[in-house]
């Protein structure tokens, strides 16, 4: 398009000129598009289990819709149902089984999305916006977690409208993972708090911050006996944290890398720092990827303590990110995370989610696979 | 339901800090009342719904969101403490508009500052830089407030002279200053009336002392030690306890058949009446002590007397006939024997030399800060591309997502009200 083009009809916000002009900036990784992408902001995306034969994608959003979409072996995307919410989604989690779907909102509640039946029950209630929702299988009993602004954690049997167990926190629930029998949630104030969940989910350690900035995304990982053992957290401050719970060397193991900042070995101009918006951590290889307000979604090794890529710059920021079941594919979602507040958002920005082949760039690099 | 209330204001008088403005009943009640509930109650909410104005007001006086914030939060917290915030909230209302000018004269604004001053440790200091900075320079409630804090510290002559600067700077309002200044001047000739000896304050001002039955000083919850400095000015305009320091000895020779042992008055009774000798010879060596040369006591017996003086021989150590079992490893330690891998020991860590970090300190951090070509240091820059001030603002951090989910909420208020509003206007057509 030529540049007479765009001055023209840059007020008129066509779709068109406008999406035509700016393609470079808005996919320069040239990754797959979803189609019919959320109306507005994507807070939260994942995958189908590895149970389930195929690959399905959950994205909830701003727009309090939840959608799913089938991923097709080409790359195709088909968009399958979806489910509404009385206030914004942030957060969505599957049943091991790949049944159903659990979402968490704004709203004060939580729903448990049937898949076959396309039905959406409320299966939660907490006194503020539930900011996290993880299910939880253990050999004997299953259940939601849900953490919430509340200041409670609470673990509902989907089938009683009251919690089975209710945790109180001493802050807003900010960011949550579980991979059993670990949970670990960071909260408001930089608070950490680490939960076993064997036989009763209990609380089992308070840690110290190991960042200085407010807590935004944590993401377990395993060992080699596919354990958990640890956890990698991000802050506002272009910062992740990667801390084991029981190291042999505490001093040397856990360590702290930047992030999401701009023209690092440039020292005469200022580095931007960028907030990490999310951290999600490949299922085969254990490298991780994390995703920025710059706009750029980074993968790491964190054994090597390697950065294996960094992508170039979306026009907008990344506010969520995962890995489907087998590792084969990094979903991001580029959309506005409030970053700069309410005067820079632009409802008529176009969100997009895109689907990147992840086999190979996530490979650590000095093993040979 | 009156008379319960009463009682349990009764029951939690000692929880409730003055307030020079005074408490409205009615929030009082409330607050005591509410002590048992948990979070979700009605003074979270509100709290809630102050930190998130904060956030979103985008009118012309940013101002009075937080002047009703910290009335609120004195007013429902009467206990003070840390879950108030208050302290938290007067640092960051004043660190905000120190660039604003158009505050800097504001009666709001220097009503903040001195709020926040008072709960400082060094309320002068803060005063000072508030002098420095122009902050209040009009307003005669500054100059109220320093003075006061100057003839709390005991130091008359500076108060009087903080209300001349308040009249050379023609503070507002001028009847208000006169009038206390006038008050600050009849405490002083009142004190002089009284012997307290006004020309030591100035010296003693600032040194200490203790005095013996009287109330402490508050000294703000910063510093919440056991307040061992008992400021003596704490008598100057405050006397319900004992008059003045020289009143016990001459009460207690008058009226009372036994003397109140008064430190205060112990050391200079002896130095007071020195007897005026010539030295003939030098001085008798009395009994000093200290006087034998250092050596190993661990076997030296000193010379037990009895009652009348002579000396009683020490019966001769007998060595006891069995051989006390000593473990082998028994040796005293020349040093604890604990030894821990300084990696692994997190839970101890030497206290880093102490940077103490005042109130005023981060003040002026703040505002070197807000000129970025002071910055020029050897140290990489690092520019925060997130909106921080939002985050932080009021007494609680916020996240993006709550930030948005604040907006939502109100635009979800708006639109259900102007709903309502229009059903109503068509229902009535």
């Amino acid at each position: 398009m030529s540049l007479f083009g765009t001055a023209t009809t840059f007020g008129a916000g066509g779709t068109g000129v406008f999406g035509a002009t700016t393609t470079d900036s808005h996919n320069p990784m040239k990754d797959v598009e979803v189609t019919s992408p959320p109306d507005d902001s994507i807070s939260c995306l994942a995958f189908s289990p590895p149970t389930m034969a195929g690959n399905f994608l959950i994205g909830g959003s701003w727009a309090n819709d939840v959608r799913c979409w089938e991923v097709q072996d080409n790359g195709q995307t088909v968009p399958k149902a979806q489910q509404m919410h009385t206030g914004p989604v942030l957060d969505v989690c599957w049943s091991d089984d790949g049944s159903k779907v659990f979402t968490a909102s704004c709203d004060k509640t939580a729903k448990m999305w049937d898949l076959n039946s396309n039905q959406a029950m409320q299966i939660a209630q907490h006194d503020g916006p539930i900011k996290s929702i993880h299910w939880i299988k253990a050999p004997n009993y299953s259940c939601i977690m849900t953490g919430s602004w509340d200041k409670t954690l609470k673990f509902w049997d989907t089938r009683s409208p009251n919690p089975m167990l209710s945790l109180t926190m001493t802050e807003r629930c900010y960011c949550a993972d579980v991979v059993y029998p670990m949970a670990v949630l960071a909260t408001a104030e930089r608070g950490l708090i680490v939960y076993q969940l064997e036989n009763q989910p209990s609380e089992f350690r308070r840690i110290d911050s190991p960042l200085k900035h407010q807590h935004r995304c944590v993401a377990i990982f395993k060992d080699k006996q596919n354990k958990p053992t640890g956890f990698a957290l991000g802050s506002i401050e272009g910062r992740v944290a990667i801390h084991y719970i029981n190291p042999p060397n505490p001093a040397k193991d856990n360590f702290t890398f930047k992030c999401h900042r701009s023209n690092g070995t440039n020292t005469a101009t200022p580095q931007d720092i960028y907030a990490v918006n999310a951290i999600s951590f490949h299922p085969v290889h254990g490298t991780l990827a994390t995703v920025g307000s710059d706009g750029r979604f980074s993968f790491w090794d964190k054994d090597a303590r390697t950065k294996l890529k960094t992508s170039e710059q979306l026009d907008q920021p990344i506010t969520a990110c995962c890995f489907n079941s087998n590792g084969n594919i990094f979903a991001y979602a580029s959309s506005y995370d409030w970053s700069k507040g309410h005067e820079y958002y632009n409802p008529q920005k176009k969100n997009y989610i895109f689907l990147r082949n992840a086999a190979e760039e996530l490979k650590p690099r000095n093993k040979k696979w | 339901m009156a008379e319960g209330g009463d009682a349990e204001w009764e029951l939690s008088k000692e929880n409730i800090q003055p307030l020079k403005r005074g408490r409205a009943a009615a929030a009082l009640q409330q607050a005591l009342c509410q002590r048992q509930d948990g979070p979700g109650s009605a003074v979270q909410q509100q709290k809630q719904a102050f930190e998130s104005e904060l956030r979103i007001y985008n009118g012309e006086d940013p101002l009075d969101v937080w002047d009703r914030y910290v009335k609120w939060t004195e007013q429902t917290f009467p206990q003070g403490g840390k879950e108030s915030n208050l302290a938290t909230l007067l640092e960051r209302a004043v660190t905000l508009f120190t660039e604003e000018e158009k505050y800097h004269n504001d009666a709001r604004y220097v009503d903040l500052w001195i709020k926040f001053a008072e709960i400082c440790p060094e309320p002068l200091e803060i005063y000072r830089y508030m002098q420095a900075q122009r902050i209040g320079g009009s307003q005669a409630s500054f100059y109220i407030a320093w003075s006061a804090e100057y003839e709390r510290q005991g130091n008359s002559r500076k108060a009087d002279n903080i209300y001349q600067e308040g009249f050379n700077n023609f503070a507002e309002p001028r009847d208000k200053l006169l009038q206390f200044h006038k008050a600050l001047q009849a405490r002083v000739s009142r004190q002089v009336m009284t012997n307290m000896g006004d020309e030591d304050s100035d010296q003693e001002s600032n040194e200490p002392e203790r005095i013996s039955l009287v109330d402490l000083k508050h000294r703000g919850k910063k510093k919440a030690i056991v307040p061992v400095n008992r400021v003596r000015a704490v008598l100057g305009h405050n006397s319900r306890g004992l008059p003045s320091q020289a009143a016990p000895a001459q009460g207690g020779s008058k009226n009372s058949r036994f003397m109140i042992f008064d430190e205060n008055n112990g050391p200079p009774a002896e130095t007071s009446a020195p007897k005026l000798e010539t030295w003939a010879a030098p001085p008798p060596v009395r009994a000093k002590e200290n006087e034998q040369k250092p050596e190993k006591w661990c076997d030296v017996k000193m010379p037990q007397r009895s009652r009348f003086g002579h000396k009683i021989v020490a019966p001769p150590v007998t060595k006891p006939t069995f051989q006390p079992f000593v473990e082998e490893s028994d040796e005293p330690p020349t040093m604890t024997p604990c030894k821990i891998n300084s990696a692994v020991n997190t839970v101890l860590s030497a206290r880093k030399p102490c940077q103490e970090e005042t109130p005023l300190k981060r003040l002026q951090d703040h505002r070197r800060l807000q000129q970025p070509q002071e910055m020029e240091g050897g140290k990489m820059q690092e520019k925060r591309m997130y909106c921080n001030e939002l985050l932080f603002s009021g007494a609680t951090e916020f996240c993006f997502e709550e930030l948005r989910a604040e907006r939502y909420r109100q635009k979800m208020a708006e639109e259900t009200e102007g709903r309502a509003q229009t059903s109503q206007s068509s229902s009535e057509h």
